[in-house]
């Protein structure tokens, strides 16, 4: 199962001036955040993440920053088959539900199954992994206006590993209020599923194994600005293509074949992706100060793809400064989707079966809300904490139209509400 | 006696900075000087990185030839003292809140220092600080003292 | 849709080449040096945001560089 951020996570961490400007820091010394997050959806998913991240000023501004990321999921997720009537089976590739690792002796046999209830949305138990991360970027000042930023990183999971460079070029203008910013990310994937990958589009039971390991590429560009407005305010537009080749489809995700008249599950198939995939987006940030220190940020990001999903996202946030070097920030981001264009609820048997095809829910038309609040203290130039939680919610269509049969009294879409709890804290060492 | 003991306080107590107004400032007095005019603010690192620095040259050149003049452009004065309690100075800072002096020298950025002759020309103008340049800005003063 | 993304960039890349006359004098960027108004602030909490939404959502990335702060040097 495929964890991994998509990282221009490299590129968020570059520090155009410095970090602790004006306090705290000198040379010699790292600037350390640390954080550990808890993410728990109600009756599926959930996760913990510890994070360090040390950053280094080596001289004259030159920043050495590093990162290091691990991750645990358990759960289960839903496997992109339809509820039924009846009681379901679905195979595994792994041995079994349940806390056994998979043994991989057994690729090409049957390896284990499970069972869903009648009338509820059909979940993978054996939905489990653990990620590490690292990343590392080196920033450096190149004449008065101009910063150059490198970086790589590397994640490895259980099924899968990625390997990314990265290059920032940074030139400013008038005084230094304006910033125009290029960057290009190179990733390369390898994704090795449990069993095999699976013949795209073949039966769940005949367990047709494909390759053992599949590859993909990504190319990433990146064009930003940066804006001060006033004292107070300042306002990014970004622009960015991103280019993707190769194996994208999820090996454990099927899509349920229902039977023309009562719409019960008749047999599963593989689902099959395109092996390409070109998207394109704006984004927009605005941060403005008021008096008293309290900060506004709102930000906009239109992304639309080859794929047919178009989505846009909001994001708000006002941070109040309280008294004692506290504040307290209330959150809020909505995000809306478009269904990929080979999303399907489900197939129909005896109908031509199309040559790339999804029911993951997340290809979905989906509508989420997040609401959170973080608490925190800056309580010198040297050390600050927070805590933040939100609370996560995912809507789709339950009852699409193309509904019939059984499927009319089913849930097609259900709910993914989800809780986030972190806690951060800095320091420097 | 009077004038012998405040002359031993004046010994034992070690230089500190005085904080003046902008307006004070008379940078004709200090002709006959070298002088090292310094524009900084709190929030400014490069800054910080300098002040170390900027108080050895106080130590290392006869303060009859040379002196550091500095001015602060903290809009904020408290953050212009608690950044003076954390980082001491052995020169004077004159504090100009609204920026009039920057902007008769028409700063282009922060932190920015002219080495002004003895006879009030001024011979360099220095953007930024970097630690690594601090040989060539010492030859530079030692080319006018 | 492609029209609206064109649209953008375009009123983006104006606004931003015709502002030359927006700004603020090089020592007047005290608020905009606090590292609660980089552009980048809080990091991690994005990296997170970023890491969670790419797992349960179709989209990814097109966000922020770092952006802002003090001008320095």
């Amino acid at each position: 199962m495929q964890l991994k951020k998509k990282n221009i996570a490299g590129l968020l961490s570059v520090a155009t001036c410095s970090l602790l400007a004006g306090q705290g820091q000198a040379a010699d010394e790292w600037n350390v955040d640390s954080a550990i997050l808890f993410y728990s959806e109600t009756d599926r998913v959930d996760a913990v993440e510890p994070v360090i991240s040390g950053k280094k000023d080596l001289g004259d501004d030159e920043i050495l920053s590093m990162k290091l990321v691990f991750d645990a999921l358990t759960g289960s997720s839903p496997n992109g088959a339809v509820p039924s009537t009846m009681v379901q089976t679905f195979t595994t590739p792994s041995g079994g539900g349940g806390g056994e690792g998979e043994d991989e002796e057994d690729e090409g046999e049957g390896g284990g199954s499970y069972t869903v209830a009648p009338n509820t949305t059909p979940l993978d138990p054996t939905f489990k992994d653990a990620r590490a991360a690292f990343s590392m970027n080196w920033d450096k000042p190149v004449e008065r206006d101009r910063r150059r930023n490198l970086g790589f990183n590397f994640s490895v999971e259980h099924d899968f590993t990625s390997l990314g460079v990265n290059g920032l070029w940074q030139y400013d203008s008038n005084q230094k209020n304006t910033s125009w910013s290029w960057g290009s990310n190179i990733e390369l994937d390898s994704i090795k599923p449990i069993g095999g990958a699976p013949e795209p589009l073949s039966a769940m039971d005949a367990m047709n194994r494909g390759s053992d390991t599949e590859t993909r590429t990504v190319l990433d560009l990146l064009f930003g600005v940066t804006q001060v407005i006033d004292r107070s305010s300042l306002l990014q537009l970004n622009f960015s293509l991103s280019q993707a080749d190769g194996y994208m489809t999820d090996p454990y995700k099927i899509v349920s074949v229902v039977d023309s008249v009562s719409a019960e599950p008749v047999r599963y198939l593989y689902e099959n992706r395109p092996d390409k995939r070109f998207r394109q987006s704006v984004f927009a940030k605005y941060k403005k100060m008021f008096t008293g220190k309290d900060i506004f940020t709102a930000s906009y990001r239109y992304m639309t793809d080859d794929w047919g999903v178009d989505s846009n996202t909001y994001d708000l946030a006002y941070r109040f400064r309280l008294g004692g070097s506290y504040y307290l920030e209330p959150h809020l981001r909505y995000y809306q989707q478009s269904a990929a264009d080979f999303y399907r609820y489900f197939l129909v048997d005896g109908q031509p079966v199309p040559g790339e095809v999804s029911a993951d829910y997340r290809l979905g038309e989906l509508d989420t809300t997040t609401t959170g609040i973080k608490f925190g203290r800056d309580i010198d130039g040297r050390q600050s904490w927070s805590i933040r939680l939100e609370r996560y919610l995912q809507t789709g269509e339950s009852s699409p139209p193309e509904a019939f049969g059984q499927l009319t009294q089913q849930d097609l879409y259900p709910d993914l509400e989800a809780t986030i709890v972190q806690f951060n804290y800095s320091f420097v060492f | 006696m009077k004038n012998y003991l405040f002359l031993l306080l004046l010994v034992a107590v070690p230089l500190k900075a005085e904080i003046y107004n902008i307006g004070d400032l008379d940078l004709k007095a200090q002709h006959g000087k070298v002088v090292y005019l310094d524009f900084w603010a709190s929030w400014c690192k490069p800054c910080r990185e300098s002040f170390p620095w900027m108080n050895g040259l106080v130590k290392k050149y006869p303060a009859k030839d040379f002196t550091v003049i500095t001015v602060n452009l903290d809009a904020d004065s408290e953050a212009m003292h608690i950044f003076l309690d954390q980082m001491p100075a052995n020169f004077d800072v004159y504090h100009d809140p609204s920026g009039q002096l920057a902007e008769q020298f028409q700063l282009e950025g922060m932190p920015t220092s002219y080495l002004i002759s003895p006879t009030g020309e001024v011979v360099k103008r220095h953007i930024g600080f970097y630690t690594r340049d601090i040989e060539r800005y010492e030859h530079e003063i030692e080319e006018l003292l | 849709m492609k029209t609206a993304i064109r649209w953008l960039l375009i009123a983006g890349l104006l606004a931003a080449s015709g502002c030359s006359s927006l700004g603020v004098k090089p020592w007047e960027r005290d608020l905009l040096a606090r590292e609660d108004m980089l552009m980048n602030a809080d990091a991690l909490d994005l990296a997170y945001d970023e890491h969670i939404y790419f797992s349960k959502e179709a989209s990814s990335g097109g966000q922020g560089f770092a952006g802002g702060g003090c001008g320095c040097n």
